[in-house]
């Protein structure tokens, strides 16, 4: 599976996938997250629908579709985020690809990397989940690894703060 | 006599005695006034107490400082003690020094001093020296600059013996540190890259940054008109009846000339007064600026940390063939410093070959992106066009307008949209050349991001949904130097992946797959 789309096929090499996909944790994690804001969302415009005097009866059909595009929302985005989410290290570099709707795919060698932080929400500790985010000198280089099993995540961290450890650079 | 501070430490100018109070009283003089106004009119018993403190007030207030800001050099930093009560000592290594700008208002000019400023790579940490004689300023920096050097040196490699150089112009230093300075190498020649040429004044009225301060200052006049004898009633209506009998179109004419007129004076004393003696000059591994006709500033740029430079020419400029520069440099406040005034291209790019030190880059023919590109820069300006539209259109249906206004106001976004779709296309591009990523871009400017490949510390490919339908991709290069990324917007995926392994060999090496062939 490569990001081009089905009516043009790439005329040069392009970047394959990363290796490891994201914990199967992350689409019950996901859909709830989604859940909570949606609903959030959907609650609100009922309210409004119904308390305030003399909308007019599109308003109701306004409604309606904001309710299913949440539902929609709420089922297919953790689906195919799950697809899409996948990350890998390797000796030289972190690659990760993310995104549901577009798609982001980002690298950076580990002789830049300068913070490695691992981030574990409430939420996400319910699933057994934690988030990896790398960061180099650049404000728009930071790399964020969401949802993976905590165990995998603890790994990860080590690995990496070995690897840059061993690196001398002031990584500009 | 005052005794001098000791352990090496000296104080600065004596000078600084006549700024602060200067200063002070400069801040000062309206309460004082009313001050003395009101005890003028009062009893005169009060003088004796009064007129002492109000000399005496400001020249405490100026010589504390004076009396308890020491700096020294020492061999390997530069150390700044101040404060009265609460002691402060700052410290900076000297090859941590990035910058060294000094900086004169009319008042310091007047006195012959400067104010020095001393960066070091950390945000908002600067080291101020305020305010040294200008000599020792300037032999300051240019210490500070060498030993930078060679403390850089040392790090490497023992420092052989520079003892030939002679440093008569830092009086202030040798007594200070003399036994602790490492001998500095022999100065390379300063070598000249620009200097003020005053046919640039033509570039000044097509620069539009000054704008805001014309907008504010007709603001604040139309407040003082207000309060002008001529706008009184009578004259207004009188005025109207006037206006009504005569073309009105007239009085418009005269109104764009003269603020087009307005424009003109503006633009060129402000170009005046920043750009006034300016040079860049190329010494101590550093680019080194110096410019303004009431305050004068000096701003150096060490070359080790410029990445990359950035030409940008605005479509009024362009008109005129100029066009502006910067540097891209890493730990330094502002990454971007714009190191020439508005200027003819050919200079921009001349200078802007010196700080690259190779020519290509900036003249070279950038890769175009195609006619899916094309279509893309059209339709993104096309749907910002419309989406403007249609919140006009609910304006204009719920005010009950007419639609021939609408019709009108549309098609001109349109076009202008379709203007805009055009111009972003012909501006983008990309190149690799000699090292270094070339990245065109911009809207109504054109501007061209030249960065260093060693400068390039990660990729991101993103692709929107309709990116993805077409095949393109926006590749940005992360790096530390200037607005910390170059963006290649809208270039076909596998084009923007080959770049990318070409700009940083070996990095995506791991990710690469080969091309599909067509089933």
């Amino acid at each position: 599976m490569t990001d081009v789309g089905p009516d043009l096929i790439a005329r040069g090499p392009v970047l394959r996938e990363p290796a490891n996909r994201v914990s199967p944790q992350a689409i019950p994690f996901w859909t709830v997250s989604a859940l909570m804001g949606d609903a959030v969302l959907v609650a609100g415009a009922v309210l409004v629908w119904l308390l305030v005097p003399g909308v007019p009866g599109w308003a109701g059909l306004v409604v309606l579709l904001l309710a299913v595009a949440a539902a929609a929302h709420v089922v297919l985005m953790p689906r195919i985020r799950y697809r899409v989410h996948r990350w890998e290290v390797t000796d030289t570099a972190v690659h990760t690809r993310e995104g549901w709707i577009g798609r982001e795919t980002r690298i950076a060698p580990i002789s830049r990397v300068q913070t490695v932080d691992s981030r574990q929400g409430a939420l996400m500790r319910l699933f057994g989940l934690a988030s990896i985010t790398v960061t180099t000198a650049s404000a728009a280089g930071p790399i964020t690894v969401d949802c993976l099993d905590a165990e995998t995540a603890r790994q990860v961290v080590a690995q990496l703060t070995a690897i840059t450890a061993a690196t001398e650079d002031d990584a500009t | 006599m005052i005794p001098e501070p000791g352990e090496g430490y000296v104080r600065l100018s004596p000078r600084k005695l006549l700024l602060d109070p200067v200063k002070a009283v400069g801040q000062m003089v309206v309460p004082v006034v009313i001050a003395l106004v009101g005890i003028s009119r009062s009893d005169t018993q009060f003088w004796p107490i009064i007129l002492p403190l109000v000399v005496i007030g400001p020249l405490v207030l100026g010589a504390l400082p004076w009396l308890t800001t020491h700096y020294r050099l020492t061999g390997t930093q530069i150390q700044v003690r101040s404060g009265v009560l609460n002691k402060t000592t700052s410290t900076a290594p000297l090859d941590r020094v990035r910058s060294v700008d000094l900086e004169a208002s009319l008042l310091h000019r007047v006195l012959g001093l400067q104010k020095v400023q001393i960066g070091t790579g950390v945000d908002d940490d600067r080291i101020t020296l305020d305010a040294l004689a200008a000599p020792d300023a300037q032999a300051l920096r240019t210490t500070l600059l060498t030993r930078r050097a060679v403390a850089a040196q040392a790090a490497t490699a023992p420092v052989d013996g520079g003892r030939a150089a002679d440093r008569t112009d830092v009086p202030w230093s040798e007594q200070a540190v003399a036994p602790v300075v490492p001998p500095p190498p022999p100065a390379a020649p300063a070598v000249l890259l620009a200097r003020i040429d005053w046919s640039w004044l033509r570039f000044a009225p097509f620069s539009l940054g000054r704008l805001v301060l014309l907008v504010g200052g007709l603001g604040v006049l139309s407040q003082v008109a207000d309060e002008l004898p001529i706008w009184n009633e009578e004259t207004a209506t009188s005025a109207w009846t006037w206006l009504t009998q005569f073309a009105v179109a007239a009085i418009v004419l005269v109104l764009a000339v003269g603020a087009l007129a307005l424009w003109l004076i503006v633009s060129v004393a402000g170009y005046v007064l920043q750009w006034w003696n300016f040079r860049l000059v190329r010494e101590h591994g550093s680019l080194h600026l110096t410019s303004g006709l009431v305050t004068t500033r000096s701003i150096t740029v060490e070359e080790a940390k410029v990445r990359g430079v950035e030409i940008t020419e605005p479509v009024l400029m362009r008109v005129v063939g100029g066009a502006e520069l910067s540097t891209l440099a890493t730990g330094v406040e502002d990454g971007v410093t714009q190191v020439l005034p508005p200027c003819p291209r050919g200079v921009a790019v001349a200078v802007g070959e010196a700080v690259l030190d190779r020519p290509g880059p900036l003249t070279e023919r950038l890769v175009e992106h195609g006619p899916t590109a094309r279509r893309r820069a059209w339709f993104r300006q096309l749907r910002n066009a419309l989406e403007v539209i249609v919140l006009l259109a609910v304006g204009w249906w719920w005010f009950e307008l007419t639609w021939w206004w609408l019709v009108a106001v549309g098609g001109a976004l349109l076009v202008l949209a379709a203007a805009a779709g055009e111009a972003t296309y012909r501006h983008l591009g990309h190149a690799l050349s000699a090292d270094h990523l070339v990245a065109g871009g911009g809207t109504f400017a054109r501007i061209r991001t030249v960065l260093e490949t060693d400068g390039i510390i990660g990729w991101v490919v993103s692709q929107s949904w309709w990116q993805r339908r077409i095949g393109l991709a926006d590749l940005t290069a992360t790096t530390a130097a200037g607005a910390e990324r170059v963006l290649v917007r809208d270039v076909r995926l596998d084009v923007a992946v080959a770049l990318a392994d070409r700009a940083t060999p070996g990095l995506l090496t791991d990710f690469v797959e080969p091309a599909r062939t067509p089933a």
